[in-house]
């Protein structure tokens, strides 16, 4: 017999990188003024907390939560439902639904249980919920719970999207989810794109705004603000563990979504509601965020200074356009030597391996509290031990790709990637491809056979070395397809009988009707 | 996105209002996009100096993973349609090695078609606008198709003649519709046009003469077998050469490879000529083929019913062109004012003629660069054609 725990005792992984010394996680913090923090009696500067405004550690922050903790208690010892809600907590639910725009909002203990409750209690049997293969785990743990059917499309990739969308059942609700900011490597949901299809498709969006709240947007209300199209999306989902210094989440939108989550959604009514000091901290951190817009203003100043100062050195920060700044080394031995370095040269940095981000990387995001000879040190440490491990070269390159960050008011792309970066909407472009256009179901089957001829006939008179290559597959692809073409083909033609034989078809149902009466009178 | 609609925003799930309100929404997929580009024949359906373009062409010029103007530019592509049926269609731009070369915060529109109705060129400027505006554009100039490198200006004079190869041709209302929508002119470009029958001013051969012997210019043919040398010569005096002109904006490596690559099949190296001094390429002039003769012929497409009718015909046709377009001509800085263009002109005249084409034109030049304008007036050409580019403030 199997011992649940076996696989526990022999699980080496994590005792190897302990005893090579590389082993990033579950540090413990002596002391912390936010910026800069004590770990194992040695002082390093704090560059990935997503404490983005320094509002954790703001003096009206802290005062407001130890108030609270003095009025109300440490803790509520009760569900929202039942003996959790006090004023601080109905206050911020309605504050926080007039921030972001919506009817109502409701605050959970954190915003990991916002997701899942969403996610879970929205989503029924016969829907639909498809995510970005990106979002944050918690969205992804609300689809497990949920009994609706899961999809992922592929990241940013809008025409994949499309086609879940077009192939879903019409009877399904659709929930389209995505992060606002994608945390790991800080490019953005291309949202103008999505907002389109999910207008066309009659689908719902939810979008999860952990990162881009109190950073995006003029008011800070997070992308949708960004990209203009915040009254566009139906439920939005923030999180207080970022921006606003505290710990809780909340889901804001239509009156009658908000109170059915209310009831239904079981993370928010089998857990005890957000602690009074969380709560008076959240409240606080709020009005500072509305009053001291000079805070984003910094945040924004320092990352583009870090992101420039590091592709000067010749590092990569793609895909990022955000204070999250991703120095992508897509090696996961390099990422934790370079983590290890820059921890011994005195930086607090998180290595972040796949799947979490795309390529490895060492995900660095400093605070607006951070002052500008903090900046330098740390600048001057990522650039001596990149080039200590060979990561960046010793001469800075001469040429450099600019980064443009996703600042109020410089909106139309989500990544800076050169594919990102270019019309939003118009994701990343892509090319008439063959698949799509036979596809095209409203269309006659003649013109999309043309039409495939068309593009065919100009690939081949453009061929250059690597489209003869593709074209020479082309011939294998088609056979891969045969069936998948003789059954759009057998299709057409069923369907045209069907339609002539309805007429008989309707006729005969009476007949039917009758038989069907005779059986069950018959026991 | 439907926000910039003229009327009420696009609820979930509304209906199509039954009415006659435009809607203008941004295009967001490749099918879209084909939409998009596809509404251009209906514009010109009957219109007998219209040449449409190839439509696989035009998807691999909006796509930006194929396109490398996209790597600077940003565009955002609008439809304005009208119970669901395209009316219209817009493009906005902002071209950051624009602003970076010029300073300023200009963005460009372009790409414009529409039906007769201002309703519709009302719509779409106003989601243009607003779109420009939310970057903080301060302004739009245009129509760029989709910058002075590609295809610039709304043509206002010269309606009855198909365009030359990279020109620009539309209806003749377009204009009265831009007005309408408060854009204003900002600058004309001329195009000229010469017919080989007429003889070069006996003054005008002297001069030029003249001036190649004195300054020992020596006038070569484009080496096809080294493309790739003669194009990196080219480009460094391309881009050296233009750098005060209004609306230039320099042509990155990739870009200007690909304009190169593009035109590769269509040049007649005997008409790209080089002009060099002790060996050092100085100035050059890019004169090719009109090959919207052929693709006149051809209706935007390669195939028909999947059979390459359209490449055949363009294969037939192309060898029958019979004009060229001088597209571009330049000389190096600390070269200029010393007659090297008019030698290149004289040598491109000459050539035209003995390979037997019956005349060509000359485009673009700036309406106010009288220098230029001078001296192709001076060789017998004709002003043909005028294309304006308008701009608007954006408040
Ligand atoms: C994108 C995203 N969503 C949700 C969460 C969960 O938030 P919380 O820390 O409030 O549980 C996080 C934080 O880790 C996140 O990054």
């Amino acid at each position: 017999m199997r011992d649940l725990f076996d696989k526990c005792a022999s699980w080496k992984e994590v005792q190897v990188v302990k005893l090579a010394g590389r082993y990033p996680y579950y540090r413990v913090i002596d002391e912390t003024d936010g910026t800069e923090v004590v770990v194992d009696g040695k002082r390093l500067i704090m560059a990935c907390s997503n404490n983005y405004l320094g509002l954790a550690n703001d003096p009206r922050v802290r005062e407001a939560a130890a108030e609270a903790a003095r009025t109300w208690g440490a803790s509520t010892c009760g569900s929202r439902l039942l003996n959790g809600t006090l004023r601080l907590h109905d206050e911020l639910d309605r504050r926080l639904a007039r921030f972001l725009g919506k009817e109502a909002a409701v605050v959970f203990p954190t915003g990991f249980q916002a997701n899942v409750g969403a996610i879970d209690s929205l989503v029924l049997r016969h829907d639909l919920v498809i995510a970005d293969r990106m979002v944050h785990a918690s969205l992804v743990e609300g689809m497990n719970a949920s009994l609706g059917r899961t999809r992922r499309f592929g990241h940013n990739d809008v025409e994949d999207l499309e086609r879940i969308l077009a192939a879903a059942e019409p009877e399904a609700g659709k929930l389209v989810v995505v992060d606002g900011v994608y945390s790991m490597e800080g490019d953005l949901a291309n949202l103008p794109a999505i907002v389109a299809l999910k207008n066309r498709y009659g689908a719902r969006l939810m979008v999860d705004e952990a990162h881009g709240f109190g950073v995006l947007g003029a008011g800070g209300r997070g992308a949708a603000e960004h990209f203009g199209v915040a009254g566009e999306v139906d439920l939005v989902m923030a999180t207080f563990s970022k921006s606003l210094g505290s710990i809780g989440g909340v889901i804001a939108g239509r009156a009658d979504v908000v109170n059915w989550i209310k009831h239904k959604a079981r993370p928010l009514v089998f857990s005890a509601s957000m602690t009074p000091p969380m709560a008076a901290a959240a409240l606080k951190a709020l009005e500072i965020i509305e009053q001291e817009p000079e805070r984003r203003e910094r945040l924004w100043d320092i990352s583009e200074r870090v992101h420039r100062e590091l592709r000067a050195m010749g590092f990569d920060t793609e895909p990022s356009v955000t204070p999250i700044v991703p120095i992508v080394l897509g090696d996961q031995v390099l990422a934790f030597d370079y983590w290890r370095r820059l921890t011994e040269a005195g930086i607090f940095a998180s290595p972040v391996v796949k799947p979490a981000a795309e390529k490895e990387l060492v995900r660095v995001v400093f605070m607006a509290t951070h002052t500008d000879a903090q900046i330098d040190r740390a600048l001057e440490i990522f650039e001596r031990c990149g080039r200590e491990l060979g990561v960046i070269p010793y001469r800075r390159p001469a040429s450099r790709v600019e980064v443009r960050l996703a600042r109020p008011g410089v909106s139309g792309f989500w990544s800076s990637r050169p594919e990102g970066a270019a019309a939003a909407g118009l994701a990343g472009g892509g090319s008439l491809e063959l698949g799509e256009l036979l596809g095209r179901r409203d269309e006659p089957l003649a013109r999309r056979l043309a039409d495939a001829a068309e593009v065919v006939t100009w690939r081949a008179v453009n061929a250059g070395p690597e489209e003869l290559r593709e074209l020479r597959e082309l011939p294998v692809r088609l056979w891969r397809q045969r069936r998948r073409i003789a059954a759009r083909l057998l299709s057409a033609g069923m369907e045209r009988v069907a339609r002539a034989r309805a007429g008989e078809e309707r006729r005969g149902e009476e007949r039917r009707g009758d038989d069907r009466r005779g059986e069950e009178a018959r026991p | 996105m439907i926000r910039e609609a003229s009327g009420a925003e696009l609820a979930p799930g509304r209906e199509v209002p039954a009415g006659g309100e435009v809607r203008v929404a941004q295009v967001a997929t490749v099918r879209e996009r084909d939409r998009f580009i596809r509404f251009q024949e209906e514009v010109y359906r009957g219109d007998p100096w219209f040449v449409p373009p190839l439509l696989m062409e035009r998807h691999e010029f909006l796509d930006p993973a194929r396109n490398p103007f996209f790597r600077h530019a940003d565009v955002a592509l609008f439809l304005a349609t009208r119970r669901e049926e395209v009316v219209g269609r817009i493009a906005a731009v902002e071209d950051r090695n624009f602003n970076a070369f010029h300073g300023g915060r200009t963005g460009y529109f372009g790409l414009y078609e529409s039906v007769d109705d201002p309703a519709v060129a009302e719509a779409l400027f106003g989601a243009a606008r607003a779109w420009a505006r939310r970057r903080g554009l301060a302004s739009l100039i245009g129509p760029m198709n989709l910058s002075t490198n590609y295809e610039a200006g709304l043509l206002v004079e010269g309606f009855e003649s198909s365009p030359a190869i990279l020109m620009p041709y539309n209806p003749p209302w377009y204009a009265r519709l831009f007005e309408g929508c408060g854009l204003a002119k900002a600058k004309d470009l001329l195009a000229f046009s010469r017919s080989s029958h007429d003889p070069v001013p006996e003054r005008f051969v002297r001069v030029a003469e003249k001036i190649r012997n004195h300054q020992g210019i020596r006038v070569r043919s484009l080496d096809l077998r080294r493309f790739g040398e003669e194009v990196e010569r080219i480009k460094a005096v391309y881009n050296s050469a233009w750098e005060k002109n209004w609306g230039f904006v320099p042509m990155t490596d990739a870009e200007f490879d690909k304009l190169a690559r593009d035109l590769k099949p269509l040049v007649r190296p005997e008409l790209c000529l080089v002009a060099e001094d002790q060996g050092e390429p100085v100035a050059f002039s890019l004169t090719v083929p009109d090959v919207n003769q052929a693709l006149k012929r051809v209706g935007g497409r390669l195939t028909t019913w999947g059979i390459p009718v359209g490449l055949a015909r363009l294969l037939y046709w192309q060898r029958r062109i019979d004009e060229v377009r001088l597209i571009a001509l330049g000389v190096k800085e600390g070269y200029r004012r010393r007659g090297l263009d008019a030698v290149l002109i004289l040598d491109t005249i000459r050539r035209t003629r003995d390979l037997g084409y019956r005349g060509g034109e000359v485009s673009w030049t700036l309406e106010d660069n009288d220098l230029v304008n001078r001296a192709i007036e001076a060789v017998g050409c004709r002003r043909t054609k005028r294309y304006r580019v308008y701009e608007t403030a954006l408040d």
